[in-house]
């Protein structure tokens, strides 16, 4: 089956799989990236067509996952959304630098009026249109149903096991699912510690291990509010609105349910939090941000001001094997301040 | 009273003032001596070098006092809406109402500069969490917690979607302090699917028809609120009227540049034109005056080229430059190393297109603010840079980097890739922070080596 690549949680793997593709949400590893040297597809030559290295104000994250794309030989599309402005930057880097077909959604940072709602509408129906161009079929509303209720059948199995998963199993399974698509059993596993949660953009592939820190140092992370995490993955569905009109169902759980730094205004986004952080006993937040990521850095000090709970902040600059000392100390230290 | 053109210090400005004074020429009323601004903290002004004309003059007074203006105009009864980040869409609406004065707070991302950061804005930043990995913008945030720096407006208004993180986050940090902010959504202008219908923006980009009614009605939605904001309803003439208005100015400035950099020998320096350019996006608080203002310019253009005077060097190589310096000083630092500008593109091209006059003034208004070349791809922006540089025959690009603008990241690069490929031209990249003193070295030797370069490339 095609292949098609993103990272944004806006972009509805539904969607793509009723196309009858693959929907792979990556999970970038920049180490792995930086390393190769040059994709064999490739049109340009010389020095531009390697992948990209680190550039002064560059986000990590962004870094890796155009190297990823850029490197990816299985993927037969891109899908790149504008929630993030180095992103779209890097959508026109993308283009130039490999042959692979990309598609630019336009996701609105604004929410609450009908015509941002119908703007995401319409984008999915301009993304349904690049998929039908790679040899995916426009789908009918009962295929895009039964699909849609594939992944809320897997969204839901992971969310009840949340309690029998180890932090790191939990987030992983949410990331085989955005990955892989619906599976079925997942091991039990469950660790015990000081509730925290974990606050931010996207994971990337070596972060995982900061689950582990956090149950090594005597924590548990009871709410994965990453962009990778449960804040990334949209609602259940309403099965009466979704047999009714399932494309406005999937626009509504999608756009309407998560909720982002990114949106303007993101009263939602701590509306959400609060809510969860109190329904799961949080004792302390740790809010991980990249460097130069200015929607998420901006959030730090008012998510200080707003909460009542100690927030650690880890930054992370995009060279996992050298931070994780740091955030070991860091986040060992957090700890015993919390005990 | 006019007089060999050349650049002089604000020391020097003065003694030239006292002569104006006794020559008797006129002033208007927020005239002066350019010193007295160093009493409100504007040090930085004691290390520029300015052109000497009475119209210079009176740009630079124009400028420096913005804030008296907004002020007076408060006391006037004037309602006062901060427009952010769009550069010049929002306030021909606003100015269209005749109770409304319009600015930018986002203006504010000078002062560090200006103030050779006295004000102590940045410092506010920081403690607020936003710190210097972010855009000098955020100095705004000091400006409003100080409420120092301008009459905190009343109603605010910010673009975002195809905006830069930097100042969306900043902005939205403001909201979140306790100053509301009406946000509307201006998206990232695509390219046209196959058999979509397309418009063709001023200044020559494309877009979706779907793309301008969307931000048609966005705009409509800030319409409603000037409206509420000042209690009056804004027509269809009202606009028109505005978009006439904003007009002059645009023509005006196209006329500048066009004179300024076409020509043999450099009528007006850089910083002055840079100053200029900027009274495009609110007009300085002021519109009428900044239309007079830039007449005046005008005129002095005009007259030294029909005089066949100028400054600089004649061999001076022709530099185009993309952004904005945060540093004013980099524009005199440019023709100390033997360089001119000829053409820019400071973030803002579309509010110096004109506004098209024979569409309903809503949808003029939606096409020009998707033609900002900011909303749209590298790429975009990339051609309409390689056309400029081909219509002023600039031999260089200079782009200049702001320090932690999310843009600024990828779109050197791309930009200079284009540029390179297309046009064969140096192209050099440097980042100008607010206070260069500590690399002014080190850019004045990149900056020379470009300028060396560009002769070198004369003689083959």
């Amino acid at each position: 089956m095609k292949r098609i690549i993103y990272s944004c949680p806006y972009v509805p793997a539904e969607w793509i799989a009723a196309h009858g593709l693959q929907p792979s949400r990556i999970i970038p590893d920049p180490a792995a990236s930086s390393a190769v040297r040059r994709p064999a597809d490739c049109r340009k030559t010389g020095a531009g067509a390697s992948p990209i290295g680190p550039v002064e104000g560059l986000c990590p994250y962004v870094r890796a996952f155009l190297n990823e794309a850029i490197n990816d030989k299985r993927a037969c599309g891109v899908v790149v959304t504008t929630v993030c402005d180095q992103m779209r930057r890097g959508f026109d880097v993308l283009t130039r630098q490999c042959n692979i077909a990309s598609f630019l959604m336009n996701v609105p940072r604004t929410w609450q009026t009908f015509a941002a709602q119908k703007l995401y509408l319409d984008e999915l129906g301009r993304l349904s249109l690049f998929l039908v161009r790679l040899g995916g079929n426009s789908p009918t509303p009962d295929a895009l149903a039964e699909v849609m209720l594939q992944y809320d059948a897997a969204r839901r199995s992971i969310r009840a096991s949340r309690a029998y998963l180890s932090a790191r199993q939990y987030a992983e399974a949410i990331a085989a699912l955005g990955q892989e698509g619906p599976a079925q059993g997942r091991k039990s596993e469950m660790g015990r510690g000081v509730p925290l949660a974990i606050i931010g953009g996207p994971l990337t592939r070596g972060d995982f291990d900061i689950f582990d820190i956090v149950e090594q140092s005597g924590g548990k992370i009871v709410l994965d509010a990453t962009e990778t995490g449960e804040r990334g993955m949209c609602g259940p569905f309403d099965r009466r609105r979704l047999h009714e009109d399932p494309l406005t169902e999937l626009a509504n759980a999608y756009f309407g349910g998560i909720q982002d730094a990114s949106r303007r205004p993101n009263s939602e986004l701590y509306r959400w939090l609060g809510h969860e952080l109190a329904a799961r006993a949080v004792r302390g937040i740790i809010f991980r941000r990249y460097v130069w990521c200015d929607t998420w850095h901006a959030e730090l000090q008012r998510l200080k001001e707003w909460t009542d709970l100690s927030v650690l902040d880890i930054d992370v600059a995009g060279d996992t094997d050298t931070e994780r000392r740091r955030w070991q100390n860091r986040i060992r230290a957090f700890l015993e301040t919390l005990t | 009273m006019r007089d060999i053109p050349r650049q002089t210090t604000l020391r020097q400005w003065d003694q030239r003032y006292e002569q104006m004074q006794k020559a008797g020429v006129a002033q208007p009323s927020y005239g002066g001596l350019l010193s007295r601004h160093i009493e409100d903290g504007d040090t930085r002004l004691l290390k520029l070098r300015y052109d000497n004309s009475a119209a210079a003059l009176r740009l630079w007074n124009f400028l420096l006092t913005e804030e008296d203006r907004l002020r007076e105009a408060r006391d006037r009864g004037k309602k006062i809406v901060g427009t952010m980040k769009d550069l010049g869409t929002v306030p021909v609406m606003a100015y269209s109402l005749d109770n409304v004065v319009a600015f930018y707070p986002d203006g504010a991302w000078w002062t560090p500069c200006v103030m050779e950061l006295n004000a102590g804005l940045l410092s506010i930043a920081d403690s607020l969490g936003i710190d210097e990995s972010f855009c000098p913008v955020r100095a705004m945030l000091g400006a409003f917690v100080t409420g120092s720096r301008f009459p905190i407006p009343e109603l605010l208004i910010c673009s975002v979607g195809a905006t830069c993180d930097d100042f969306s986050a900043i902005a939205q940090r403001l909201d979140g302090l306790g100053y509301p902010i009406l946000w509307w959504e201006i998206p990232h202008r695509r390219t046209p699917e196959p058999g979509e219908e397309s418009v063709k923006l001023p200044g020559g980009f494309s877009a979706p028809r779907c793309q301008v009614e969307f931000v048609k009605a966005e705009l409509q939605r800030v319409r409603k609120a000037l409206e509420e904001f000042a209690g009056q309803h804004l027509s269809e003439e009202k606009l028109s009227a505005g978009i006439k208005k904003a007009n002059q100015v645009r023509r005006l400035l196209a006329d500048l540049r066009r004179l300024v950099f076409g020509a043999r020998l450099c009528p007006m320096p850089a910083l002055e034109m840079l100053v200029a350019e900027m009274l495009a996006i609110h007009f300085c608080s002021d519109r009428d005056e900044a239309i007079a203002v830039l007449k005046e310019l005008l005129d002095e253009v005009r007259e030294r080229i029909k005089e066949g005077t100028g400054l600089l060097r004649d061999d001076a190589a022709r530099i185009f430059w993309v952004n904005p310096v945060a540093d004013l000083q980099v524009m005199n630092l440019l023709e100390d190393c033997g360089g001119r500008i000829c053409g820019t593109e400071y973030m803002f091209t579309h509010a110096l297109d004109e506004i098209p006059e024979n569409l309903p003034a809503m949808e003029a208004l939606a096409q020009m603010a998707l033609a900002d070349p900011m909303v749209g791809s590298l790429a975009d922006r990339a051609s309409r840079i390689c056309t400029e540089i081909r219509r002023f025959d600039a031999e260089a690009v200079v782009i200049s980097r702001i320090p932690g603008a999310s843009h600024c990241a990828l779109e050197g690069q791309v930009i200079g890739e284009i540029v390179q490929a297309e046009l064969d031209v140096p192209v050099l990249e440097i980042e100008v922070p607010s206070l260069t003193d500590s690399i002014a070295q080190a850019l004045r030797t990149r900056l020379e080596a470009l300028v060396e370069a560009v002769r070198e490339r004369r003689k083959k």
